[in-house]
């Protein structure tokens, strides 16, 4: 569907996006960066469209990769000092203990919306505008417009 | 190391951990994070009582067991502890209502953590106790000092 001239205003004033795309392609692509993401769980609460879960289950890889200067940082840095071989897989963790733990983000449910974005206090979910049908198998038309700048 | 006469016979025959050899490799040290409300007072009070601890113990104070985090606990193993262990108040008697549960749930976090590197999951360990409580607390200690003496010293790159 083309764009009326109000609709490329809008997208022109947005970094980013070419004002001659059309309303397929105002979606975000929503681009996670696991090795800075601390399981705080509030990209779970905000989505609109149960795409993002948290999981009970924890890869203490995950604590190799995060950046020093962080709390999962430091844990990896002490475990990796006393770690006898490379971790062997991911455990259950319990009830309690609710910052470590996989989030688990489904592709195909994402409306592209940004929420999540927006929500995360570690810039660790970015958004970026894609073109539709790029995200797996997204009908372009059911995304609703992206107002993340990138 | 008082006589057993003037603890006026409280303490029949002390036990003299401090002298015995731990192990063929060294002495272990353990780190104990104890709760302010009750494992702290248990330790006051078998401090008062002159009842002898394992020296291997170095016990810091904090204000509830639910303060201490995975990070505190791992952070004491790869600075030069064997062994950490937390004590804390009995199951639904936390000052801070439910701060021993989460340490609980922690502690075993880290036990998984520990596993997960091939690192004895013994290493670090949870005991509750209530304030007047100072055998348990002294039990606890030996255990703990028994538990690590019988591992190897843990090794740190």
């Amino acid at each position: 569907m083309p764009l009326t001239a109000r609709g490329r205003e809008i997208l022109g004033s947005l970094p980013g996006v070419a004002p001659t795309v059309t309303t397929d392609g105002i979606g975000c692509e929503i681009v996670r960066r696991e090795e800075l993401c601390i399981g705080c769980g509030r990209c779970v609460k905000v989505c609109p469209s149960a795409a993002i879960a948290e999981s009970s289950r924890f890869d203490p890889a995950q604590l190799y990769d995060a950046p020093a200067g962080t709390t999962r940082g430091a844990l990896g840095a002490a475990l990796r000092r006393i770690a006898r071989h490379e971790p062997d897989g991911s455990f259950e963790v319990p009830e309690r203990v609710r910052t470590f733990r996989t989030i688990e983000f489904d592709r195909t449910r994402c409306l592209g919306c940004g929420a999540c974005t927006r929500a995360c206090p570690t810039g660790a979910v970015t958004a970026r505008p894609v073109n539709a049908g790029e995200i797996g198998g997204f009908a372009g038309a059911d995304r609703v417009p992206c107002a993340v700048p990138a | 190391m008082p006589s057993a006469a003037r603890t006026g016979g409280a303490v029949a025959e002390p036990e003299r951990f401090a002298t015995e050899p731990a192990a063929d490799d060294g002495e272990r040290t353990i780190i104990g994070f104890f709760c302010r409300e009750c494992a702290y007072a248990a330790a006051d009070a078998t401090g008062n009582a002159r009842v002898p601890l394992p020296t291997t113990v170095r016990s810091v104070l904090v204000p509830c067991t639910g303060r201490v985090g995975p990070l505190h606990v791992m952070s004491a193993l790869a600075e030069g502890a064997d062994g950490v262990f937390l004590a804390g108040c009995l199951e639904g008697q936390c000052h801070y209502r439910e701060g021993n549960l989460s340490a609980l749930d922690r502690i075993a976090f880290v036990q998984r953590l520990l596993e997960s590197v091939g690192v004895e999951r013994e290493r670090v360990q949870m005991f509750t106790m209530s304030a007047a409580d100072s055998p348990r607390f002294v039990a606890a200690t030996k255990r703990m000092h028994a538990t690590i003496s019988a591992l190897p010293r843990l090794e740190r790159r």
